[in-house]
Formats: C-alpha cells, structure tokens, sequence
C-alpha cells in the first residue's frame, strides 16, 4: 500500500501558530486585569491592586517566554532574521532604565548609568538589541541583593571600532561549575531557580544570536571582589563616510 | 480629533477583546463599532464611515491584510487611517501592512489598553493637521 505523503511543516512554523493561539488568550487576560487596575469595574483595594499586579508581571513574562521560544525555534533552524537599522544604544538603555525605574525601586535598588559623549551609533535591530539590554539588566535586577547597587555602562573601546556596554550587579552571581552553560538554552543556575522558579532561562540564549548576529561578542566576567557578575557585550560601530 | 464623538470601527475576531475594547473606548468619549470578520468589515466601513479602523490580521473569511488592501485601494476610503492590532510581530509581517498603508502596527501583548487608546487619539490628531 501506498503511503500518503504528509506535507512537512517547519518546527519554527508550527510554533508559530501554536504560539499565535497561545498569545491572543494572554492579551485578553491581560487587558482584563488592565481594565480591572484601572477600576473599569469598580474601586479596587490596596490588596487587591497587589494581587492584580502580580498576576500582570506573571501573564508578561509569560508573553516573554513565547517570543523567546518563536525566536528560538528560528535560531535553530537558521532562519532568524534582525531588522538593521543605525541605533544609539544609549538612547535604548535610557528607554529601558525608564521602564524599569520602579521595579528597581520597589526591589531596593539603585542603578547608576554611565555613559561617554557623543558615542557613535551600531548597525543592529533596535527591538531585538532593547530585548537584549532588557534581558540583562532585569536578570541584574532579579537576582540583586537586597540593597544592590547596579552598574551601567556605555563607552568606545580604545580601537574606537566598538561599543562596549557593560552591566555590573552585586548579586548571586554565577557558580564556577556553570560558566560554560550560561549563553546555553534552558540554562538556570540552582539559586536563580530558587529566587524564580518561572524563568524559562531562553534569554541569554538569545541575547547570544542577537549579538552575534549584530557582529558582536557578548560575555561575562566574575566580578574582582568576588561577589556578583558583569555582563559585557560589545558591538561594532558604524564607520562614519569620509 | 474630529469635532463630536470620533467613531472608530474594530474589526477583530475575538469576543473577548472586542468586550474590553468596547468598554475602553465607550468611556473615553469614542462611537464604537465592531466586526468579527474581514468581509463585515468592509461592510461596516461602508456603511459606517468610521473616522479609523483597528484591524486584526488574522480574520475570518477574509484576512485583515485583504481588508487593508482593499480600503487602500478604494478612493472613497482610502483616507480613513487604519491601525493594525495583531498577535502577528514579524518584521515582514509589519511591513507588509505599512507598504499597504497602515498608519500604525500595535502588538497585542506589548501594549497596554490605554496605549491602544492614546495611538489612536494621536493618530486622529495627525489626520487632523494633515487636512
């Protein structure tokens, strides 16, 4: 008997549609508890609000782990595209640190930002390099310890071809044994499971294919005093025409 | 902004967004109108004439890209500002629809309802000046 040839569906297209089914439920839930906070329905109360924002925080990671694993199934079958533009990474880490500023706050703590003049822009896509300033610094935020200070930076390397950002924190740091997984998919150090248990531990992964993508490296280092990390990644700038 | 109640057409699918957006814009001063499929969109631009069109991609019948071709295409309204509301957040997928003349591309689940609202009183505001 002949068999029936069944057509043969990409994996990245077919979590492309389980994950077009899974994210129009999360935008409805979403916007109810938006439509909730805003007393749409009625005055809510302190405690209330609290559980309304938990519940909002954990319906956007989960938004965020499904673009993650869209972007990652498009890694892995090397169809993974970036939409480049010129960037100034210093206007997106502002953008960020923006967007952050009260969670830091309400997590205790303080972020200091520092950045050279007149840096030259880098040729990158703007959404996926804000993704992956985003990643690195709530990961600095997450893990912080309580009262941490986090560091940022952003400057031209001495051979004036790169960017160089650089995200230093005090916080849990990276175990010895684990410094090879850290850019590796599904990858959750012991006590960032145990801070939070619903990372997916895609992010940095990704991180790696947007940098690498963009012509850069990223990396990290185990910080001098021996507590906390600092994430670096680095970017080749765009030449100016002469 | 229009002078009087601006009235915006939604043509998306979903029950449950359709409820909440309904609320949302009701509230914030606008005339609301909804469709479930692309073909009763067109019909109630038609017989509507909204001041703006949301537009979901993936429709029913026919595809929120076909809806947007075919309001660009048509002189009587081709004017009226369309702005895409998708789960779908692929460049090509967004280029798509800027090249066919949407004015704006909101990703459901990055944005918030008051955005919705804010890019729409924005993007009427536009039209407004460009008269």
């Amino acid at each position: 008997m002949k068999r029936k040839k069944v057509k043969k569906y990409k994996i990245s297209e077919a979590v492309s549609v389980i994950a077009h089914h899974l994210k129009n439920p999360i935008a409805i839930v979403k916007g109810y508890i938006e439509s909730l906070l805003a007393g749409d329905c009625g005055d809510v109360n302190m405690s209330q609000k609290e559980y309304l924002n938990d519940a909002l925080i954990n319906i956007k990671e989960m938004a965020k782990t499904i673009n993650d694993l869209i972007d990652i199934s498009r890694i892995e079958e090397g169809g993974y595209k970036l939409n480049f533009k010129p960037v100034s990474l210093e206007e997106v880490i502002f953008q960020v640190l923006s967007d952050f500023f009260h969670w830091a706050k309400a997590s205790n703590c303080k972020i200091i930002f520092k950045k050279q003049k007149k840096l030259p822009q880098v040729l990158t896509d703007p959404q996926k390099i804000k993704y992956v300033i985003e990643n690195i610094i709530s990961n600095a935020i997450k893990y912080n310890l309580d009262q941490g200070v986090i560091e940022i930076s952003v400057s031209l390397k001495q051979t004036k071809k790169e960017i160089l950002f650089s995200c230093k924190d005090n916080g849990i740091g990276v175990p010895e044994e684990d410094y090879k997984k850290v850019f590796t998919k599904f990858y959750r150090s012991e006590k960032a499971l145990e801070i939070d248990p619903s990372g997916s531990g895609l992010g940095l992964y990704v991180n790696k294919a947007i940098v690498e993508l963009s012509g850069g490296k990223i990396w990290f280092l185990k910080n001098k005093n021996g507590k906390g990390t600092t994430f670096y990644f680095s970017l080749p700038i765009i030449k100016s025409k002469k | 902004m229009p002078k009087g109640k601006p009235k915006i057409l939604i043509i998306e699918e979903d029950r449950f967004l359709r409820k909440i957006y309904k609320n949302k814009f009701t509230k914030a001063g606008f005339e609301f109108r909804e469709a479930i499929s692309g073909d009763e969109g067109l019909n109630k631009v038609y017989s509507e004439k909204p001041d703006l069109v949301i537009l979901d991609l993936m429709l029913p019948k026919r595809s929120g890209f076909d809806v947007l071709a075919e309001l660009k295409r048509d002189k009587n309204t081709k004017k009226i500002p369309v702005i895409i509301l998708s789960n779908l957040a692929q460049e090509e997928d967004i280029k798509r629809t800027m090249s066919l003349g949407a004015r704006d591309y909101l990703i459901k689940t990055e944005v918030s309802l008051s955005d919705v609202i804010d890019r729409v009183k924005e993007c009427l505001a536009m039209m407004e000046l460009e008269k």
